[in-house]
């Protein structure tokens, strides 16, 4: 019992890392309509920084907040090469994200060397109803609960969040009330580097990160993102997490080997779904 | 007219370069010759079909497993080689049945998990030989005939590059051809003047699946070894690079594309293995190719080199 709370607690935090990746990957596609191959690269970027950082010996905090902030500007980027240009296509967009992610491969290892490298985080464990569960994992959760309470509150209630929203709802109305779709679309980009790397920062210590983790990243962040059908953020955490615990309670009762398999054979089934209750004529483009 | 004239050249050229070629130098020609077999499908699929797919190196490794696996088993190597296309167009029917209900970001997601999955199962099995793969497959040959010498298989893989580019441009004339750029534009408009949309979308898989398939089967006797590490995610992401850079949906494309990448690449590494430069240079430098030329071309140059630059042609021969 107590190891299935373990295997529990522990998927929770790993769907939480997950959730992070793809929210940012929801943002992105909700404001303009692009999904972005690129997202498990701000994680990556975002981890490799901090390791880096912490060796140079700058205190824990300063250095993550550093590693974020690399995170956003990577995603500032590669909004720029994706949706920088009038009359690109939401298919070209991810085809130029595709280009950015391999692109920063190339930066990471004249940067950092194509070895994996971990970071320090909380050190410890606490013990939670004869569950023993690593601190950083608690980290990980909680900081996942504040950004999606934090998150909800920014698309809800101030007046940058509801123009985002509007852009996701129907571009043609934002820009006819003045708002700057393309620069909306940017700062989705920004927000959604800042999110996968945050979601960088928080995995490192718990599993070490090299250039090319950003596949497996990006591909368990889409599955979870697609249980929204890209744009709804509650189901996505809900698919993150239902994702993180399959995952790990696979791994734990001794299928590890089929871990990747899992996920993904439940991303295709849950697309396919989908696609099925959905009409073409509404995902053509008009 | 000129397309009279080139046809021929490019032939001759193509079937006298072997002979003059040193070894090293053939390898790049062989290697060139594959990619150009698996491009020509997958721009037939985006140019044409309007299907994204990220996992075409999945169907050159099942062609390259299939021969390889046959081959050892003790079955005639011409067997093997027609087997690799066979079985690597069957499995792509049997994927392509439920993946192509999916379109844009959603398949191209599909097929890259696709390829994920069939590495992993790969790397795990006892019969593919796991993560060391298969190795001492023999030399590819016909009877008594054995091709010794890399130049033979220059040959072959050029006489496949032909018969590829052969059936795709048979497909393409054809009324099916005309099917599927009507199904590219639009699948609702297409289906309402009766084209069955699914099955033409599956047979241009099943397609390209048998192409990259022929383009394993001999990659797997030139090499005489085969391993999951050989068709890495980033080698799919390669036939798209190539196929956008040549212009999708043209056969001659593919093949300028896979050219233009090929030497490209080649002569960077040849700058990257100079004395004094450091030793991750020749991937730093490939990646950085792959991505700087993806993301100019998709922004600047949709269209690819090749359409873009017969339209020039047709522009200035129009001002003369």
């Amino acid at each position: 019992m107590s190891a299935f709370l373990t295997y529990l607690l522990n998927g929770l935090a790993v769907g939480c890392a997950i959730a992070l990746v793809a929210s940012g990957l929801v943002v992105i596609h909700r404001v303009t309509g692009v999904v972005n191959f690129a997202q498990g690269t701000f994680a990556v970027v975002a981890g490799l920084c901090v390791s880096s950082l912490l060796g140079l010996g700058i205190p824990h905090g300063v250095s993550e907040l550093a590693a974020v902030a690399v995170a956003a500007f990577a995603g500032l980027l590669a909004g720029v090469a994706a949706i920088g240009r009038r009359d690109t296509t939401p298919l070209s967009s991810l085809i130029v994200t595709l280009g950015v992610g391999v692109l920063a491969y190339a930066v990471e290892i004249v940067l950092w060397g194509d070895q994996p490298r971990s970071a320090p985080g909380l050190a410890g464990s606490v013990t939670l109803a004869g569950a023993r569960i690593q601190t950083q994992h608690l980290l990980v959760i909680g900081v996942t609960a504040a950004t999606f309470v934090l998150l909800a509150l920014f698309f809800g209630r101030t007046y940058l969040g509801k123009a985002l929203t509007a852009c996701a709802s129907n571009p043609y109305a934002a820009r006819v009330v003045g708002i700057d779709v393309r620069r909306m679309g940017l700062l989705a980009f920004a927000l959604g580097g800042l999110l996968g790397g945050l979601a960088g920062v928080l995995v490192t210590p718990l599993r070490p990160i090299s250039f090319d983790t950003d596949v497996t990243l990006i591909v368990n962040g889409f599955a979870a993102a697609v249980f929204g059908a890209l744009t709804r953020p509650v189901v996505t955490l809900v698919g993150a997490l239902l994702l993180g615990v399959a995952e790990t309670m696979a791994a734990g009762y001794g299928y590890g080997s089929h871990q990747l398999e899992v996920a993904l054979g439940l991303m295709i089934v849950v697309m396919i779904v989908q696609a099925s209750r959905r009409s073409t004529l509404s995902q053509e483009v008009t | 007219m000129i397309g009279r004239v080139a046809v021929p050249v490019v032939a001759v050229v193509t079937l006298a370069l072997p002979a003059v070629l040193d070894d090293s130098a053939l390898a790049v020609y062989i290697l060139l010759g594959l990619a150009a077999m698996v491009t020509v499908g997958v721009s037939l699929l985006m140019g044409y079909a309007g299907q994204v797919s990220l996992g075409q190196g999945a169907f050159y490794g099942i062609g390259a497993y299939t021969a390889a696996l046959l081959t050892l088993g003790g079955v005639p190597p011409l067997a093997g080689l027609v087997a690799a296309p066979v079985v690597a167009a069957a499995s792509a029917l049997v994927v392509g049945t439920p993946l192509l209900r999916l379109r844009g970001h959603h398949l191209a997601f599909a097929t890259l998990a696709m390829q994920l999955i069939l590495l992993s199962v790969a790397g795990q099995l006892e019969f593919t030989g796991g993560d060391i793969g298969l190795q001492g497959i023999p030399q590819f040959g016909v009877g008594s005939w054995e091709a010794g010498g890399a130049a033979a298989y220059a040959y072959l893989t050029w006489a496949g590059l032909a018969l590829v580019m052969l059936v795709t441009r048979n497909v393409i004339t054809s009324r099916p051809g005309r099917a599927l750029r009507a199904l590219a534009t639009s699948e609702t408009a297409a289906a309402s003047s009766g084209i069955p949309v699914g099955r033409y979308k599956l047979v241009v898989f099943a397609l390209s699946a048998a192409f990259a398939g022929l383009a394993g089967g001999i990659y797997c006797y030139y090499t005489g070894y085969v391993a999951p590490g050989s068709f890495p995610v980033l080698i799919s992401i390669q036939y798209i690079v190539m196929a956008v850079v040549g212009g999708l949906g043209t056969i001659w494309g593919a093949v300028v594309g896979a050219t233009a990448i090929t030497l490209l690449v080649q002569g960077l590494d040849g700058l990257a293995t100079l004395p004094g430069m450091p030793s991750y240079a020749p991937t730093v430098l490939s990646y950085a190719v792959y991505a700087l030329v993806l993301i100019g071309m998709v922004l600047f140059m949709p269209r690819g080199l090749v359409p873009a630059l017969s339209r020039r042609r047709k522009s200035l021969s129009e001002r003369v």
